[in-house]
């Protein structure tokens, strides 16, 4: 019994742990190329959440469709922020950048609440079940798991395998050298910042693929806090690093549940909080730059 | 320039009689008393704030948790100790003890692993240890687990109805502006020596100023355990002492370290007259758009903020100390 | 230089001065002071107080003529301000009201830790305190003596529920308690629990969750594998959402499951769609409550305030839009008319004597029973039950309240997904 809720309870938390990697793949992005950390986060994947919202209930699509769209919505967004703001703080201090996202973050929450009101939100995507054995498993959840892992291998590939991509990493490396190679480093700049809010917006709709229901202006900011943690957990500036890091999370914060379920006295679910945290804490003293970072 | 002793410390006039003006206005205009004590109260986080990321550049982003560790302090020993025969207002007292006792060792913890870490790790390991230690209390229902601590019945049995009224709504208050005016001392005094002149290089170039010599690490760790026993004490006055209860969710919520951010880089990080500036600005800012455009305070705030950011980052004083420096009223800036 | 000193000193001033500017008010009215949410986490409980606030001030002023007092009849005013759900706030701006504003009674902004956050200013001020949001407990053990409570206490929530239970099903006996960690559902889970013990269920599972939990799934598998004949929990709107949901995912079929606060809420059937048919939920009101005049008459308490419909339109027209009431407005509402009655019989605007009549009064409205113990902790106040039956709230729970009966056991999670909805036979 305790043996088919640990699996169980690993699996679910492999599928969420792919959509929290694939969330924090943005995040990663901007800080490995801008050395920028998005304080605003959760409030982008919240914008890419409604965009699935009036998708399913607005437009009565299959939120599928929500994925490019959000994406292309988060591209937009990024290349206005850049070119409005975030442009000019490069040079600025760490704090900088810092407080400018935070002020994004809120500005986008209020916007919203503004067209949406406060309200919690949810729609109800039915598309049958598998039951496994150890458990039972929503086909929107595994629609949710394909997707972060389409999407992390595209970009995988974009990254190694085309011009662009290629020189993306090239700035990640090394700025100056980049540019005495010819690459236009402030056009890179921005297409990190585009694409990677692009990526976080999306990663809003497969998120509602998972957990439909709680949607509202102010949802964002527990996975800003969790994505901060994937984000070092598998090292600052890479996507990758992101991506497995969130796998990781996701297995501990679920599997961690059946061993603390065994101990009297304890609230488990509280207790993987913790548990997770502590397991960032340990990997920063052994492994400062996280799993699979660099620097 | 030979330097007197006593010009070194002239800009703590302009920070005094700041907070001497405030406590005064608060004090004799009816209705402002607590306006003026939520305005103390972020001087007070905003100087405490600035002690380590002020003199470091390092942001630790879990700073609200050794508020909410003194807050506890408090609680506790009000809770634990108000049935002791004639203890009176030493319950409050303790509190403060306990606050910083607590507040201190946490910061050992934290620091133990986060300042082995720059940058945006260390901001990021800070936020680990405020979320991890919230649900270390309420996993494994520590000191109230989820419910908190409610104790005004228990500070009510202990001083006296009338007299814990009084605590509460007044006494309480005056402790952060006395711990809003310690913090600036200490951040000044910590400016004028060896400290000061290590953490300066640090924030300049770390690895630099490892090389010449400097024990970098020991004066992080006296900024950081400084800044944090003062977060206990305003977190033990301003919020256990002020609103006799302490919920777990409340007082480990990053809000209030994004606010001592925006306050100290408002106002100018690094300077002394900085958060109080800042504190005011944003205090008064806030408060005045939550009057007459309730519901949309944010709304203006934001792009506000975005603004200031970019058009001048190193924020009001830093302005003034770079226009003002070498002149005689320069003396007084810092 | 100068003179940029000279600005920035004018520019404080300034604030500080825009920061006063409001005057005191004319001496004809009877001003309501109240530093609600109207942003920020309670947001949405916020607009719903404002909102039933501003129905009843309306009706007491429209058809009701105003507050008599000394053998006048005096118009209520409704100062509003917003706390952003902050605790700070709510400390200045309830010193702003009282002093600057001079305001005559204050209302406490929604939820039990605000309150908690205000009631110590309102006591050095000797200014009476409304609660009609915060449904704590302890606010009422701390010994405050201005703090009335128009909400019912958290401990009551799941009562009914267990008693309809029972009565519907003696064999049901397998019981589980999955609530949110926070004080208030907590005390729920406390009130639920204790009930259970005396009336004879077997607790199989309890359990509680975090705030902000993303994913109950673990917990929720964990509840699976005790084979529950009940599912009693919650927390607040987005989590009870979620639980259902999840329910729903993993396939959990209790015969009857009971989530507090969300389930009354529109939006819960919006999002759910029929994953939401037959769940019940617990609520101080709901809009089909059989509360009424003549009922008042029978049971010998004076009667006050709008009836039901009436109050529907006022609050339509008090938020500008086509939004339904909830609980949330009721109660406060509830509170208005309190405090008017309390006025009516102490005949006075003295705080202290307004507060000893509120101590005596027990009245009905709208609303339901009301009456206040010594330390102010509402106790005439009853509960309703209501189940979600094909798409429509009804009111199961108490009989004397009820508009339908109680679907029982709930249809599956797969029949619900195939169309079946639970309809009473």
């Amino acid at each position: 019994m305790f043996g088919i809720q640990l699996a169980g309870n690993l699996l679910q938390g492999l599928v969420l742990g792919a959509v929290y990697g694939m969330a924090t793949m943005g995040l990663s992005l901007i800080f490995g190329v801008l050395k920028v950390v998005n304080v605003g986060h959760g409030a982008f994947m919240m914008v890419g959440a409604f965009v699935a919202l009036w998708v399913f209930n607005g437009l009565g699509l299959s939120p599928i469709w929500a994925i490019p769209a959000a994406f292309v919505l988060g591209m937009a967004l990024g290349f206005i922020f850049f070119h409005t703001s975030m442009k000019r703080l490069i040079k600025a201090p760490e704090l900088a950048s810092l407080l400018a996202t935070f002020a994004l973050g809120i500005l986008l929450e209020e916007t919203v609440k503004l067209i949406y009101g406060a309200d919690f939100h949810g729609y109800n995507w039915i598309v049958g079940k598998v039951s496994m054995g150890i458990t039972v498993m929503p086909m929107s959840k595994i629609y949710a798991f394909v997707g972060s892992i389409l999407i992390a291998l595209i970009l995988y590939f974009w990254f190694t395998k085309t011009r662009g991509g290629t020189a993306l990493t090239c700035v990640v490396e090394d700025s100056e050298g980049a540019r005495v190679c010819g690459i236009n480093v402030g056009r890179a700049y921005a297409l990190s910042f585009s694409l990677g809010i692009g990526l976080t917006v999306a990663s809003g709709v497969l998120l509602t693929m998972f957990i439909p229901v709680g949607i509202s202006p102010y949802m964002g900011g527990v996975y800003t806090l969790k994505a901060f943690v994937i984000a070092v957990l598998g090292g600052l500036g890479s996507p990758y690093g992101a991506f497995f890091g969130g796998l990781i999370f996701g297995l501990l914060e679920n599997g961690s549940y059946s061993l603390f379920a065994l101990i009297p006295g304890l609230e488990p679910f509280a207790m993987t909080r913790f548990f997770s945290f502590l397991i960032l804490l340990l990997i920063l003293l052994i492994k400062p730059t996280g799993l699979l970072g660099t620097k | 320039m030979k330097e007197s002793k006593i010009t070194k410390y002239y800009p703590l006039i302009p920070v005094c009689a700041t907070y001497l003006a405030l406590f005064i206005i608060g004090e004799s205009v009816p209705g402002m008393w607590q306006l003026v004590a939520m305005l103390a109260f972020y001087c007070a986080i905003g100087q405490a704030f600035n002690i380590f990321l002020g003199m470091t550049g390092y942001v630790d982003f879990g700073y609200v948790a050794f508020m909410g560790v003194g807050a506890y302090g408090m609680a506790l020993s009000v809770e634990r100790l108000h049935m002791v025969e004639g203890i009176g207002m030493g319950v409050v007292f303790l509190g403060l003890l306990l606050a910083v006792v607590l507040a201190t060792l946490l910061s050992l913890a934290v620091g133990a692993v986060a300042l082995r870490l720059r940058g945006a790790y260390f901001a990021i390991a800070t936020i680990g240890v405020n979320e991890g230690f919230r649900y270390l209390i309420e996993g494994a229902k520590l000191w109230g687990g989820s419910e908190g601590i409610v104790f005004y019945g228990q500070l009510a049995k202990a001083l006296g109805s009338e007299t814990a009224s009084q605590v509460s709504t007044f006494w309480a208050d005056v402790f952060v502006f006395l711990i809003a005016f310690m913090a600036a001392c200490i951040t000044i005094v910590y400016m004028r020596s060896k400290i000061g002149y290590a953490l300066t290089a640090l924030r300049e170039d770390e690895d630099a100023a490892k090389v010449m010599g400097i024990n970098v690490t020991k004066y992080k760790i006296i900024a950081f355990i400084t800044s944090a026993s003062v977060a206990g004490l305003i977190g033990a006055a301003g919020w256990a002492l002020k609103l006799t209860n302490v919920f777990p969710p409340q007082v480990f919520e990053i809000h209030y370290t994004v606010e001592c951010i925006i306050i100290v880089l408002l106002g100018g990080a690094g300077t002394l007259l900085g958060p109080p500036v800042g504190a005011l600005v944003y205090g008064l800012a806030k408060y005045w758009l939550s009057v007459i455009i309730p519901g949309f305070q944010l709304f203006i705030f934001a792009p506000i903020i975005l603004v200031v950011i970019v058009v001048f980052p190193e924020g009001i004083m830093g302005l003034v100390k770079k226009r003002w420096r070498g002149t005689g009223l320069g003396k007084f800036i810092e | 230089m100068k003179k940029n000193m000279v600005m920035a000193i004018l520019g404080f001033t300034a604030l500080f001065g825009l920061v006063f500017a409001t005057g005191a008010f004319g001496a004809s009215k009877i001003v309501i002071g109240n530093p609600e949410c109207l942003s920020g986490g309670f947001a949405k409980a916020g607009e719903q107080a404002v909102g039933g606030i501003k129905a009843c001030v309306k009706w007491v002023n429209e058809t009701y003529g105003g507050v008599k007092v000394g053998g006048k009849k005096t118009p209520l005013e409704y100062k509003l301000y917003d706390c952003e759900s902050k605790k700070e706030a709510v400390t200045s701006l309830i010193e702003r009201l009282i002093t600057v504003d001079k305001v005559d009674f204050l209302f406490a902004p929604y939820s039990s830790p605000l309150t908690l956050a205000g009631a110590p200013v309102a006591e050095k001020y000797k200014k009476l305190f409304m609660d009609h949001g915060g449904a704590s407990d302890r606010i009422f053990q701390q010994g405050f003596k201005y703090v009335v409570q128009t909400i019912g206490p958290g401990t009551s929530y799941h009562l009914g529920t267990l008693d309809m239970i029972r009565k519907i099903d003696p064999k049901a006996n397998k019981l589980a308690l999955v609530y949110k960690d926070a004080e208030f559902s907590r005390d729920v889970m406390r009130g639920a629990e204790k009930h259970a013990q005396t009336v004879g269920y077997s607790i199989v599972f309890k359990r509680t969750y975090p705030e902000g939990a993303a994913d109950l799934t673990p917990i929720l598998s964990d509840l699976k594998g005790h084979n529950p004949d009940i599912v009693l929990g919650g927390g607040h709107e987005p989590d009870g959402m979620l639980l259902a949901r999840q329910m729903a995912d993993l396939d959990i079929n209790a015969k009857a499951i009971s989530i507090i606060v969300s389930v009354t809420l529109p939006s819960f059937y919006e999002g759910l769609k029929n994953i939401a048919d037959g769940i019940l939920g617990p609520s101080h009101w709901e809009y089909g409550v059989t509360y009424s005049e003549a009922g008042a008459k029978k049971l010998g308490l004076p009667w006050i305030g709008p009836g039901q419909d009436e109050f529907v339109k006022l609050f339509k027209e008090a938020v500008g839009k086509d939004l339904t009431p909830e609980y949330h407005s009721a109660e406060a509402g509830a509170a208005v008319l309190a405090l008017v009655k309390g006025i009516e019989m102490a005949d006075s605007l003295d705080n202290d004597k307004v507060r000893a009549a509120l101590g005596k009064l027990h009245f009905m409205s709208f609303y339901g029973g009301w009456d206040v113990d010594d330390t102010g902790l509402q106790v005439g106040h009853s509960m309703v039950d209501m189940q979600w039956q094909g798409g429509k709230r009804i009111i199961v729970w108490p009989p004397e309240a009820a508009t339908g009966k109680p679907c029982y056991p709930l249809p599956t999670f797969s029949q619900k997904a195939k169309g079946t909805l639970c309809i009473p036979k």
